[in-house]
């Protein structure tokens, strides 16, 4: 597993998830996560969904170091979820920050693109229910781990700004 | 002997606000050692830690508590309330600080230091002379300048003799409103008993509770309770074995306890947010953990003004801080050389700020309106 490699899975679950890079090393499994995927799906389908994950940057980069986030919104669409290999690994990525599981692919991707295990449903670790990002998300514990304090339910959840209708980006 | 460095009661107030800020400047190297450890792994360095910290929690509420029954105003917003670490230690050597460190060899050290009970040789030296120098330290004598403590067991015993002097010449000294003492029904589950102060009996009552938990005169493993001290509680990290009733100091005999020194997330030591890169999301979350920390130090500064019933509410905000702090320390720090990121504990200075602010909820996320 190299470092490049990594950062790319990185900046790929930064815009597969909405979630900051901050927030995904926050959890403690973006090694695993990049390795569980890798496990079902074979290094040569991962490389392609970096490959293309690059390229649509590329085609959004404004030149200055940034991005044009709608110009990216169609370029992920158009290189990666309209694609038959890609598309479901990368929805599977998303869930599998969200939910902490990798959900086992239908059998016609499997039948088209081999890599059986990509087939079973499995959790990664004993850690990532708890790191599910789905509970940030909604400003919430997972129930039964991350106590959040008795009587906190009686506050508002906190979400950031920019997640919010109306706030800043 | 020594003169007392106390005469009256504004020396007394002094002298408990540095009580307060002592009791919480150990507070943060125990939490970065406790939260460097990764879950799962060392349970019974983590409980240790863990049982400390919350000790430490206590105390700070007992020396509140002194403070607020001689008529004195618990203030831990005050800029200096927390420490710029590496910060010194009062036990009479000047050739170790007290850094934020990951969970190590070096930190149990530091620990063991912190918490050695260390009886002056005789009264005389309780006191000793501060080195020039320019970081801070833990415990110096808040009424004469340059001079520091043996020790935090002597600093303690020098304000129980305070207290005992002036409330000889002074029976109105305990005038403090018996409403802001915070009971045993809003600090609870918390390392033992809140003592409410009201005289001089329930104030030496809860000054020799520190001392005998912590960092006391009390010279046995374990004290008048069968609790162990905070040192043998950290000594039983370096002997690899816990102590039993009836144990000698440097044998105890109980059953053998594991460290995985290497289950620990390394931390950059003692981070400052000069270290993290300029106006990177990462200096972002650093700055958000300092600003909830500032919150919650501000909620407490209310909670000990006349609203004890927000130490409830200062549970989620721990909670919330335990959040922060994990999601930090798994963060590599860039340019650090494969360390991760910390918090730094350097406290903005809160608009929201004083006892008679009014209360607020920090941090950058704002709260879902409905």
């Amino acid at each position: 597993m190299t470092d490049q490699s990594f950062e790319e899975f990185l900046h790929l679950s930064v815009d597969l998830t909405a979630f900051e890079e901050t927030e995904l090393l926050g959890t403690g499994l973006a090694h695993q996560y990049l390795a569980k995927v890798r496990a079902a799906c074979g290094g040569e389908v991962v490389s392609a969904l970096l490959d293309a994950h690059r390229a649509a940057r590329a085609d959004a980069a404004d030149g200055v170091g940034g991005h044009d986030p709608a110009v990216l919104d169609r370029a992920l669409r158009h290189r990666i979820f309209s694609d038959d290999r890609l598309g479901p690994v990368a929805r599977n990525v998303i869930k599998l920050w969200y939910a902490g599981m990798w959900y086992g692919l239908p059998p016609e991707w499997t039948d088209c693109y081999g890599a059986r295990t990509a087939a079973e449903t499995a959790t990664v670790t004993a850690a990532s229910y708890q790191e599910g990002l789905l509970w940030p998300a909604i400003g919430a514990n997972p129930p039964g781990a991350k106590a959040p304090g008795y009587g906190s339910w009686a506050q508002p959840p906190r979400i950031d700004d920019r997640y919010l209708r109306g706030g800043a980006k | 002997m020594t003169a007392s460095t106390i005469d009256n009661r504004d020396d007394l107030i002094s002298y408990l606000h540095a009580a307060m800020a002592l009791e919480h400047a150990t507070i943060p190297p125990y939490l970065t050692a406790y939260y460097s450890i990764r879950s799962g792994t060392n349970s019974d360095a983590a409980h240790i830690i863990r049982v400390v910290a919350v000790e430490e929690m206590l105390h700070l509420t007992l020396a509140a508590n002194v403070l607020n029954a001689i008529g004195g105003t618990p203030d831990l917003t005050l800029p200096g309330f927390v420490p710029t670490y590496p910060a010194y230690l009062p036990d009479g050597e000047d050739d170790f600080t007290v850094d934020l460190r990951p969970f190590s060899p070096e930190a149990v050290e530091t620990f063991c230091r912190i918490e050695r009970p260390g009886e002056a040789p005789g009264a005389g030296s309780r006191l000793v002379r501060t080195a020039d120098r320019a970081r801070p330290v833990l415990v110096s004598s808040p009424t004469v300048e340059g001079m520091r403590f043996y020790s935090i067991g002597e600093f303690y015993e020098e304000i129980i003799e305070g207290l005992e002097k002036v409330a000889a010449d002074d029976p109105g000294l305990f005038c403090g409103d018996p409403t802001l003492q915070v009971g045993p029904e809003y600090f609870y589950s918390g390392g033992g008993t809140v003592t409410t102060v009201r005289d001089l009996d329930s104030a030496r009552r809860a000054l020799r509770a520190i001392a005998a938990q912590g960092e006391g005169l009390d010279s046995g493993v374990h004290d008048a309770d069968g609790e162990l001290a905070h040192y043998y509680r950290f000594r039983q990290l370096q002997l690899g074995r816990y102590y039993q009733v009836g144990d000698r100091p440097d044998s105890p005999s109980g059953p053998p306890l594991g460290v995985s020194w290497d289950d620990v997330y390394r931390l950059k030591v003692s981070a400052r947010l000069s270290d993290y890169p300029a106006g990177s999301e990462l200096a972002r979350a650093a700055r958000g953990f300092n600003a909830d920390y500032g919150a919650f130090l501000a909620l407490l500064t209310k909670a000990f003004n006349g609203r004890p019933g927000l130490l409830q509410d200062a549970v989620w905000y721990m909670f919330r801080l335990r959040d922060g702090f994990n999601r930090l320390v798994r963060n590599p720090l860039p340019g650090s050389g494969g360390l991760n990121a910390a918090p730094t504990f350097e406290v903005p200075t809160a608009v929201d700020s004083g006892p008679h602010a009014p209360r607020t909820v920090g941090g950058t996320p704002r709260a879902v309106t409905r």
